[in-house]
C-alpha cells in the first residue's frame, strides 16, 4: 500500500467527524455489548475422513457446540455418546411457549401461558447473515427462517430523562441528530475550518455530500421543510385528493437533540453483528437444537447431571448422577472427550487437568441478563402505532421493547419481548427478584412507553440467565487482559479433553461461537485421533 | 497461580485505562465518570450503603434470599451457617477481587462487557458483609470497617 500519510490523516478526520462524533463513536462500540463483530470463520461444512474403527468420543452438554459437535463425529464414524443435564437438547438455545414450565434456580416455578403458536426465546434470539456456521445447519437440518426485524424506523427510543419521558420515534431522533451534524459541517466548511484538512475540490463534493445525507435545504440549514419531513416523518403525511398536501413536521433543535442522550441508542444497527438481513427459525429458536436432537436420538442422554470428569492414557471416564433417579450414579467412558459446560458450571465440577486449563476455567465470570416475555389481548403496537417488528430502546430498566418478526396483522393476542435487559446493574435487580416481580416490574416500566399495557397486559414469563439451572450465567466475560493470559489454554486440549462453546471463541454470546468453537475443537480432536490411530 | 495474580490485575487495569481493542469505548467510559444523564446509560452504581438493601439488590440473585444459596447443575453456597464467613476478611476479598463465577465488586478489579462493571464502595462492602454476618442465623459480633475493607482493596494484589 502506498504510504500518504498526510492525506489518511486528513480522510480520517473528515470520516470521524462526519460519521460520528467521538461520544457517539464510543457509544457504538459501547454498544457491541450485545456481540464483538468478529466475522465467522466457518467456511463451509467439515470434511473430516473416516474415523480410526472403534474410536469414540463423550460430549459433555447437548447445546448448540455440543450438538454441532456429535453430529460432526458422528458422520465421521466415532461412536458419540452426549450427556446433558436437562430433559432437552440445546442449552441456551431455547424457546418458551404456552404449556411449558419452567423451574428456576431456588426453586420458583412458572407456567407459561401464552396462547398457540406464540414464543420467547429466552437465549438467542436472532441469527446474522454472516453467521454462516448457524445459518448451514439451519439449511441442512431443514429449519425454516424468516427475518429478525432489527431496525425499524417507526419504533421509539426513550429516555426518562429526555422530552418529558415521551418516546421519539427513531426516525424523527436520526433524522435530527444527522441533519444537525450535517448543517454544522457545511458551515465548518464554509467558514474554511477545514481548510487545512480538504481540498477545495473535496470541499465541494464534501458540501454536496452533507446536504443529502443530512436532508439540508438549499442554504445548507437543517429546517423545518419538504427535505426534512421526508427523513424525519411529517405532522400530516401526503395523500391524495383535496387533503393531498402535507404539514412539515419541526425538527428537534440540536441543543434538545443533543442533551436527550437519545442519540446513544442510533448506531445498533449499524453494528456488523446486527446488520440486516438477520433471520430467525419459524417458529422458535429452539427447531435448530430440536432438529440436532432428531438426528442424534438415543446417542443423548438426557437428565444426566455430570459431577466428576477423569481422565487417563487411555481414556475419558465422566461420573453423573441420573436427575430423574436420586442418588443413581452412572459412569460413561470414551477415548476422547468434547467438553461444552459452561465455565461458569464446569469450574465447580472435579477434573483432572492441567494447571493451565484450570485456571482459564476460572478466570472467566458470567454475564448477567434477563428476559421477560408478555402477552397481551391485542397486538396494540402493530394496530395503534404500526410498528411491524423491530426493537424499542429504552433508559428504563428493561433496556428494550422487541416487538413480533412474525404473525403480523394477526387479530389474536400476540406476545411481545418485554425486557432484555443488558446494563448489568439492572440485570443484577431484575434478578434478585421473584420471577412474578419481574414481570410485573416489566409491565410497570413498559406502560410508560406504551400505556395499552395496562388495559391489554394478560400474563408473562421471566428468565433470569443466573438462575438458569444449566447456565448459571448468560456467556462468559473475557476481556483483553484475560483472553492473552488464559484463552488459548482454555482452547488447547489437555491430553484428551477439548473444550468448546460460546466461552471458548472470540464471539462472545452468539451461537455462532458456539458452533466454530465446536468445529475446530473437533478437527484438531479427529487429527490427534487418526494420528493414534495409525500408532496403535 | 490464579486469576489474580500481580500480573492479572494490573494488565486488567491496564484494559480498565483503555488498551483494550475496543479502545475508544473503554477509553471514553473509563476516563469519563458515567453521568445519569449520558444517554440511554445508566450508572452502575448503588446509592444505598444500606447491607440489607444491597444484598436484596444484588447478592440474593445468586445466593438466594435468606442466604440458602442453591443448586442445579452447579451450586449457589449458601451464607447460612456458613464457618467461612467467620474471616470477615476472606468475605472482603472475594467481594472486592471475585472468585470464580462470581464477579468483582472491588473498582480495582471489577470488569464486565464493554460497559462499566457493577461496583460497590468500600462502605458497601463492609455494610453488605455486616449485615450477611449478622443475618440467616449468623451471629458474629466482630463487624468489620470501611478503613479495614479499603486497607485489604490496597494490599489486595
Amino acid at each position: 500500500m502506498k504510504k500518504n500519510p498526510g492525506r489518511s490523516v486528513s480522510r480520517r478526520r473528515l470520516l470521524a467527524m462526519i460519521g460520528l462524533s467521538a461520544g457517539s463513536a464510543a457509544m457504538y462500540q459501547a454498544m457491541h455489548s450485545l456481540g464483538y463483530a468478529g466475522e465467522t470463520t466457518f467456511t463451509g461444512p467439515l470434511q473430516l475422513s473416516r474415523a480410526p474403527k472403534g474410536a469414540s468420543v463423550l460430549v459433555l452438554g447437548a447445546g448448540i457446540a455440543g450438538l454441532v459437535a456429535a453430529y460432526e463425529l458422528r458422520n465421521a464414524g466415532y461412536r458419540v455418546q452426549v450427556l446433558e443435564y436437562n430433559d432437552r437438547p440445546g442449552g441456551r438455545n431455547w424457546t418458551l411457549r404456552g404449556g411449558d414450565r419452567y423451574t428456576e434456580m431456588g426453586g420458583a416455578t412458572q407456567e407459561c401461558r401464552f396462547d398457540p403458536g406464540l414464543y420467547i426465546n429466552p437465549g438467542p434470539w436472532r441469527l446474522p447473515y454472516h453467521h454462516r456456521g448457524m445459518l448451514s445447519y439451519c439449511k441442512r437440518l431443514g429449519v425454516a427462517l424468516e427475518p429478525f426485524v432489527q431496525i425499524n424506523h417507526n419504533a421509539y427510543v426513550h429516555s426518562r430523562k429526555a422530552f418529558g419521558g415521551k418516546p421519539q420515534r427513531l426516525r424523527a431522533v436520526k433524522a435530527d441528530y444527522h441533519g444537525h451534524i450535517a448543517e454544522l459541517l457545511a458551515k465548518a466548511t464554509q467558514s474554511h475550518s477545514l481548510d487545512a484538512d480538504v481540498t477545495a475540490e473535496d470541499q465541494a463534493k464534501l458540501l454536496d455530500s452533507l446536504r443529502f445525507w443530512g436532508a439540508l435545504d438549499g442554504n445548507s440549514r437543517y429546517v423545518k421543510g419538504g427535505n426534512s419531513s421526508d427523513r424525519r416523518g411529517y405532522d400530516r403525511d401526503p395523500g391524495g385528493g383535496l387533503s393531498a398536501r402535507p404539514q412539515y413536521s419541526e425538527p428537534v433543535g440540536l441543543s434538545d437533540t443533543l442533551s436527550s442522550g437519545l442519540w446513544a441508542a442510533l448506531p445498533f444497527g449499524e453494528i456488523y453483528d446486527l446488520q440486516t438481513t438477520l433471520f430467525q427459525p419459524v417458529g422458535g429458536m429452539d427447531r435448530v437444537s430440536h432438529a440436532f436432537g432428531r438426528e442424534l436420538g438415543q446417542s443423548i442422554k438426557y437428565n444426566a447431571k455430570v459431577v466428576h470428569i477423569h481422565q487417563d492414557e487411555h481414556g475419558v471416564r465422566a461420573t453423573y448422577e441420573n436427575k430423574s433417579q436420586e442418588g443413581a450414579v452412572q459412569t460413561a467412558q470414551a477415548d476422547w472427550c468434547v467438553c461444552t459446560i459452561p465455565l461458569s458450571i464446569l469450574g465447580q465440577i472435579p477434573m483432572n487437568v492441567g494447571e493451565p486449563m484450570a485456571n482459564a476455567i476460572a478466570a472467566v465470570p458470567y454475564y448477567t441478563s434477563i428476559k421477560v416475555g408478555l402477552q397481551f389481548k391485542r397486538r396494540f403496537w402493530e394496530e395503534d402505532e404500526q410498528i411491524y417488528g423491530g426493537i424499542t430502546y429504552t433508559d428504563l430498566p428493561i433496556g428494550q421493547i422487541s416487538y413480533p418478526s412474525s404473525g403480523f396483522f394477526g387479530s389474536g393476542k400476540g406476545v411481545l419481548l418485554g425486557a432484555y435487559i443488558w446494563q448489568e446493574l439492572d440485570s443484577m435487580q431484575f434478578t434478585a427478584m421473584s420471577p412474578e416481580e419481574r414481570v410485573a416490574k416489566a409491565v410497570e416500566y413498559g406502560s410508560q412507553i406504551h400505556a395499552q399495557y395496562r388495559e391489554e397486559f394478560d400474563n408473562g414469563i421471566a428468565v433470569a440467565w443466573h438462575r438458569a439451572p444449566s447456565a448459571m450465567g448468560c456467556f462468559g466475560v473475557w476481556t483483553e487482559a484475560t483472553r492473552a493470559q488464559h484463552y488459548d489454554n482454555l482452547c488447547g486440549f489437555d491430553g484428551r479433553i477439548v473444550l468448546a462453546g460460546e466461552h471458548a471463541s472470540y464471539m462472545s454470546a452468539w451461537q455462532e461461537g458456539a458452533v466454530t468453537s465446536a468445529l475446530d475443537a473437533i478437527d484438531r480432536l479427529h487429527r490427534r485421533a487418526v494420528a493414534a490411530g495409525a500408532a496403535a | 497461580m490464579n486469576a489474580h495474580t500481580p500480573h492479572a490485575a494490573a494488565a486488567r487495569r491496564r484494559q480498565a485505562a483503555g488498551a483494550l481493542w475496543l479502545g475508544s469505548v473503554l477509553t471514553f467510559l473509563a476516563s469519563t465518570p458515567v453521568r445519569a444523564d449520558m444517554g440511554i446509560f445508566n450508572p452502575p452504581t448503588l446509592s444505598t450503603t444500606d447491607g440489607r438493601q444491597i444484598y436484596e439488590q444484588i447478592c440474593q440473585g445468586c445466593h438466594m434470599p435468606g442466604g440458602v444459596g442453591a443448586a442445579a447443575a452447579g451450586h449457589y453456597p449458601a451464607l447460612a451457617k456458613d464457618a467461612a464467613l467467620g474471616s470477615r476478611q476472606y468475605m472482603a476479598l472475594t467481594i472486592l477481587a471475585g472468585r470464580r463465577n462470581m464477579p468483582a465488586f472491588g473498582a480495582k478489579h471489577a470488569f464486565a462487557f464493554n460497559l462499566p462493571p457493577v461496583t460497590l464502595s468500600e462502605a458497601q462492602i463492609a455494610a453488605v458483609i455486616n449485615y450477611i454476618r449478622t443475618h440467616f442465623g449468623n451471629r458474629y459480633t466482630d463487624p468489620i470497617t470501611v478503613a479495614e475493607v479499603a486497607a485489604l482493596d490496597r494490599s489486595a494484589p
